[in-house]
């Protein structure tokens, strides 16, 4: 088998080719993105999966260039293509606040966030802040804004559009702002949505119906998505592919039945096997020794070797894994010595 | 079933908070967080406590070591020495008695161990205050229950920011267990850990259970975890419990429509598996202004004209199973299905 830095040939959306962010803090630097690669296939919902710290929200940042000032993009490649066949640029030739930047973010991709607070202006109404949006990207026709803001309100499930789009959000529940959110993002109809856990912080019901909406409406608009979350039951429910991240880096990406019924890389095994499977496991779980090792060190060789069951001694420890092909037709690739 | 296994029985247990305001902080209402709830623990068994943010775990929970004042209702525990007495009407002294038995670990390990006590101070604080140890006998007792719960006895004069979330959450357990408590409520002791820091914690309170022959109240919001640690589950609504079963019973024959949507919300760690939700219509109510008659009416639909109208009682429907439903026995519901059952096996080197 050989070695290859990204795989397919596929249309896709977004191509990240090596990435590497890295923040000075008074504390150190921390590696957060050690040369990510992986691709987004139009019209698809790709997941990144990952315990906490292992870089899925700065990676989300860096396409929409939104990553904090303290965080340096160090090398690689965000590729964009808005349409099949179309221009292909790379993100990261755009200055953060140039004009090209602002009319991709927002127009093109658009982003979702866990905290939906944190994204949504307290003082302005919900209907104000979708039709900014609308106007500053479409149209600048005042009645047209407020019908497509309505419009939008109501694809996305709001029970009486038009009383919610007048409430400010401290008005409204977690799960009406969360789908406040979403119109928002789709009010543009983007290209790409990022999502970065939006259900997170949701109860089951509410985390179920949105995940549904979601579903719904990308099969509708043909939306792409980046489906960033940490929970491996809502990675099985909704998304096409997956990207599973270890310290800063892709350690495996496959289809989602592959990453469920065929993983590789072991700590894609570990983590299925930590969760607790309905009607299934009784007694002991199997869990992974220790723990993500602390942002500031730096680990030699693989980055799992610390807590790898099936470490090899002299290999593992010294020398990085390149990303190795283990199906070439599903596009299922994977960084361990195991497979090299 | 002898009642010599009963640890722990409540009833019509009920905390109602004040809603204050204005200038002279008038009550204009009440929040009725635990609105009458029964339920019991028989010693060594794990009671799973599952429903939406709101709905009253937690206040149900700190109720029971009387952490909140109840307003009402009998906490019958039954005591080692002091043999069955009721926690709700017990003075100090007595409850100082009492309290080592009943202990509790919290769900935010980075707020609920304070920050300037060494962690030798937070697991051995509660043998002071019970006067169990003190000098040397206190060091041991505390390095003792540090190696129980897989922290190296040498870290003992460290802070509490100097360990990883799950770390603390291992604190938190030695100190919960430091004197030999009975029942340990534990609220959402997982919820902020990562997947593999969860297993961890989780395995390590089965292995405390099956040690020392503790019971716990679990609290949690993770189906899947719940199922997994629970020898019989409550699902509570809005200050209520509508259902408790044996977990099994409850997941794969659940009676109460509430206890249906839930389940089928549960998002199921397997791409072959996928289902679309049951649309629950609005909003959980506000445990302030509650719907009349069966609290979830304005949601169910199955209802019909008496659930607006009398509020369900919580029944035995046989076999420990109990359900706050009118139509309990005549409802055929959709519980959970078992996942595929995947072979998972770390890879071996081809050479
Ligand atoms: N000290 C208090 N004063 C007033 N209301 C309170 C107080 N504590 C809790 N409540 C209210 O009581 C209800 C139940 O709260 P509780 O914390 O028990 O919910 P919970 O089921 O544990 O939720 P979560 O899953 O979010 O932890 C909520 O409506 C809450 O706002
Ligand atoms: N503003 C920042 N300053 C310093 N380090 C940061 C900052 N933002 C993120 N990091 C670090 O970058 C790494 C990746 O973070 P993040 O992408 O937020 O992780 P995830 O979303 O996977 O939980 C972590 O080690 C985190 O501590
Ligand atoms: S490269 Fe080695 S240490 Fe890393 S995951 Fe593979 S076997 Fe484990
Ligand atoms: S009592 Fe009526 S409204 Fe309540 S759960 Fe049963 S059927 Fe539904
Ligand atoms: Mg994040
Ligand atoms: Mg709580």
């Amino acid at each position: 088998m050989t070695n290859q830095s990204t795989t397919t040939t596929t249309d896709d959306v977004v191509r990240v080719e090596d990435l590497k962010v890295n923040f000075y803090t008074q504390l150190g630097v921390v590696r957060a993105l050690n040369g990510v690669s992986f691709n987004i296939p139009r019209g698809k919902v790709l997941g990144i999966v990952g315990e906490s710290g292992c870089g899925k929200s700065i990676t989300g940042m860096s396409i929409m260039q939104l990553v904090a000032s303290a965080g340096k993009t160090e090398g690689g490649k965000i590729l964009f293509n808005e349409s099949a066949g179309g221009n292909q640029v790379n993100i990261l030739d755009y200055e953060r606040n140039s004009p090209e930047m602002r009319k991709i973010r927002g127009n093109n991709i658009s982003m979702i966030f866990q905290e939906p607070m944190s994204s949504l202006n307290p003082c302005y109404t919900i209907s104000d802040q979708i039709e900014e949006a609308i106007r500053l990207h479409q149209t600048n026709d005042n009645v047209e804004s407020r019908k497509r803001a309505i419009d939008v309100l109501t694809k996305v499930g709001m029970p009486n559009p038009d009383r919610i789009a007048d409430s400010f959000p401290h008005e409204l529940s977690g799960g009406m702002r969360q789908r406040a959110m979403i119109a928002m993002a789709l009010s543009c109809t983007p290209t790409l949505l990022i999502a970065d856990e939006p259900t997170t912080a949701l109860d089951v019901t509410t985390e179920a119906s949105i995940l549904d909406l979601m579903r719904e409406l990308q099969s509708e608009i043909g939306t792409s998505i980046m489906f960033i979350t940490h929970n491996m039951g809502v990675v099985a429910q909704m998304c096409d592919e997956v990207a599973v991240m270890y310290l800063g880096r892709v350690v495996e990406r496959a289809t989602v039945d592959d990453i469920f019924y065929e993983p590789r890389h072991p700590y894609t095994i570990a983590l299925l096997q930590s969760i607790p499977r309905l009607g299934r496991t009784k007694g002991r779980l199997a869990s992974i020794e220790g723990s993500v090792p602390d942002p500031y060190s730096r680990v030699s060789g693989c980055p799992f070797h610390p807590r790898c069951p099936v470490a090899i001694k002299g290999v593992c420890d010294t020398i990085l894994p390149e990303e190795t092909i283990v199906d070439a037709a599903k596009g299922h690739t994977v960084r361990c010595h195991l497979y090299s | 079933m002898t009642t010599d296994d009963m640890l722990l029985e409540v009833r019509g247990l009920k905390k109602h908070f004040p809603i204050r305001s204005g200038f002279l902080r008038r009550v204009t209402g009440t929040v009725k967080a635990v609105d009458g709830i029964d339920f019991h623990i028989k010693k060594g068994e794990t009671l799973g406590l599952v429903g939406e943010s709101g709905c009253g775990k937690s206040t149900a929970g700190r109720a029971l070591l009387r952490l909140h004042e109840p307003t009402a209702g009998e906490i019958i525990f039954n005591d080692p020495t002091l043999g069955k007495v009721d926690v709700a009407k017990l003075d100090r002294t007595t409850m100082l008695k009492l309290r080592p038995n009943m202990q509790i670990i919290f769900q935010d390990p980075f707020t609920s161990l304070n920050p300037r006590l060494t962690v030798g101070q937070i697991v051995g604080e509660p043998l002071e205050i019970q006067h169990r140890a003190s000098g040397s006998e206190l060091i041991d007792r505390v390095a003792e229950l540090l190696n129980e719960v897989g922290i190296r006895p040498e870290n003992m004069s460290r802070y509490p920011h100097a360990f990883s979330g799950g770390q603390r959450q291992r604190i938190g357990i030695a100190r919960a267990l430091a004197l030999n408590p009975k029942l340990i409520v534990c609220d959402e002791p997982v919820s902020a850990l990562d997947v593999s820091i969860q297993a961890q914690v989780l395995n390590l309170l089965g292995e405390l259970q099956a040690k020392y022959g503790l019971a716990y109240l679990f609290v949690g919001h993770d189906l899947s975890v719940i199922e997994h640690i629970s020898d019989r589950v409550a699902v509570m609504y809005v200050g209520y419990i509508v259902e408790m079963a044996k977990t099994d019973k409850l997941y794969f024959t659940p009676k109460h429509p509430y206890t249906e949507a839930l389940l089928n919300a549960i998002p199921k760690a397997d791409p072959r598996m996928r289902t679309r939700p049951i649309r629950l219509q609005g909003e959980v109510p506000s445990p302030a202004n509650p719907p009349s008659g069966c609290y979830f009416h304005p949601r169910c639909r199955y209802a019909k004209d008496i659930c607006k109208q009398e509020r369900p009682p919580l029944q035995d429907i046989g076999d420990e199973h109990f359900v706050a439903c009118h139509f309990a026995k005549e409802l055929s519901l959709v519980g959970v299905q078992p996942l595929n059952d995947i072979k998972l096996e770390m890879p071996v080197k081809k050479s």
